[in-house]
């Protein structure tokens, strides 16, 4: 399989991927191309023995995304903004109930994750703890908790 | 809602890349001209590579033996091995066998001794070579080696038989004696069995003349006569020297296997280490990441 195979194969899953994680749409859009861009360089190093390609993009796009994250985290302590810095109000996931979207809000960035690789993406325990660089166990774990708190949320919000 | 229809709820909302984002990533894997995939990587080869060197190079570093403790070395070995004040008269107490005065001996002995260093080596080398010329002797073949912390060096001398005994006792002292060979063969049978042979043949020499037989016959006969008679001169000249083989060595190289045992083990500890450290530090970056993504 080519580069330009693998990226139009998988383009959805790991801008999907992206969206849920950073819970922002347009940072999604640029930390697509952000990672596109690594795996491209990386390309040479892919190894199919060791995994997917889907699982390995999405390793790459984790990296970009938490280069970014790091690098809000820099830029929020510059501009010495104490309480949570305001979200640009547009939807980073289509046709979910306005409560269970609402309550994917609540949900941290690592939460999300989870959720996006484990149900969104459909990896099994084994490939999601790989991306996540955690052991299958803790990967369950961590989505049952975030599935638990979004029913917990749900049932708040009823 | 159950957890199923959650679930289902949240696998039913996929979403799709943009047509803008689409479009970039297609521009991007169209400079795709990557080269073949490589199993072996430089950066994969280092990972194994530079934790292996370090504990070769503790290893080595370890193990390999200072000068002064080579010296500390063969000097323990020196002392452990060399002759006590008892064995100082080795020499003197087991003298080789002293030559016959009264028959004709071809005498050869050899003898090997063990010194510290290849400075004593030359320095044997040069006083073997004063005793044999002070006992009215001379050397025949001399060959030294001398390498860095090791040398050998082997020695011809002939002696006269008579002052063999003597030779060997004093060269004996010139390191500690490894080990001591003597071969003695008994000429004087021979010799004796030559002299019939050429009294015999000039009876028959003179009975010839007495005859007036041709002259071919008495020069042929003089002249077999003459051939036994050098032979004989040669072997008496031949057995006056003995012959004295002498080798002079340092000892060989030791290695201390409480060196290789601790270079081993200072290797281990490195590796040990490394992979700590590695450990380690990958823990500190999840506990990051955890804190990073705990926030929403």
């Amino acid at each position: 399989m080519t580069f330009a195979q693998a990226a139009e194969a998988h383009l959805d899953d790991v801008y999907g991927y992206l969206a849920w994680f950073t819970g922002d749409r347009a940072a999604a859009d640029d930390l697509a191309g952000e990672t596109f861009e690594r795996a491209l360089r990386l390309w040479h190093r892919f190894d199919p023995e060791r995994g997917s390609v889907r699982t390995w993009l999405c390793q790459v796009a984790r990296t970009v995304a938490l280069d970014h994250f790091r690098a809000e985290k820099r830029r929020t302590r510059r501009e010495q903004l104490a309480a949570q810095h305001e979200r640009v109000d547009e939807r980073f996931v289509e046709g979910l109930a306005p409560d269970l979207e609402a309550a994917l809000h609540s949900l941290s960035a690592g939460e999300r994750e989870v959720v996006a690789l484990r149900i969104v993406l459909e990896l099994d325990a084994g490939t999601a703890a790989r991306v996540l660089g955690i052991t299958p166990t803790n990967c369950t774990t961590r989505l049952n908790r975030a599935l638990k708190k979004l029913e917990e949320a749900l049932d708040v919000a009823a | 809602m159950s957890q199923r229809d959650l679930v289902a709820e949240l696998r039913a909302a996929r979403i799709e890349a943009p047509a803008n984002v689409r479009a970039h990533v297609r521009l991007i894997a169209a400079a795709d001209t990557t080269p073949p995939r490589r199993r072996v990587t430089w950066r994969r080869a280092l990972v194994v590579a530079l934790p292996v060197a370090a504990a070769v190079a503790a290893t080595i570093a370890v193990t390999r033996p200072t000068h002064h403790n080579a010296v500390q070395h063969r000097g323990a070995i020196e002392r452990a091995t060399a002759p006590s004040a008892t064995d100082q008269t080795f020499g003197a107490q087991k003298a080789v066998p002293a030559p016959s005065t009264t028959r004709v001996q071809r005498y050869g002995a050899t003898i090997r001794l063990r010194v510290a260093d290849p400075a004593a080596v030359s320095d044997g080398v040069t006083r073997a070579i004063r005793i044999a010329r002070s006992l009215g002797g001379f050397e025949n073949a001399v060959h030294t080696n001398l390498t860095g912390e090791n040398g050998t060096a082997d020695l011809t001398l002939r002696i006269p038989r008579a002052n063999v005994q003597q030779a060997v006792a004093r060269l004996t002292k010139l390191g500690t004696v490894t080990s001591e060979q003597v071969d003695i063969t008994d000429l004087t049978a021979g010799l004796s069995q030559a002299d019939r042979t050429i009294a015999r043949l000039q009876r028959r020499l003179a009975a010839l003349r007495a005859q007036h037989a041709p002259p071919a016959q008495i020069a042929a006969l003089t002249q077999q006569i003459q051939r036994l008679q050098r032979g004989e001169s040669a072997t008496k000249r031949s057995a006056h020297y003995a012959t004295v083989r002498m080798h002079l060595g340092t000892p060989p190289h030791v290695v201390d296997h409480h060196y290789v045992r601790n270079g081993i083990v200072l290797g281990a500890c490195v590796l040990v280490l490394l992979l700590v450290g590695f450990l380690a530090a990958r823990a500190v970056r999840r506990r990051r990441e955890d804190a990073l993504l705990s926030r929403s």
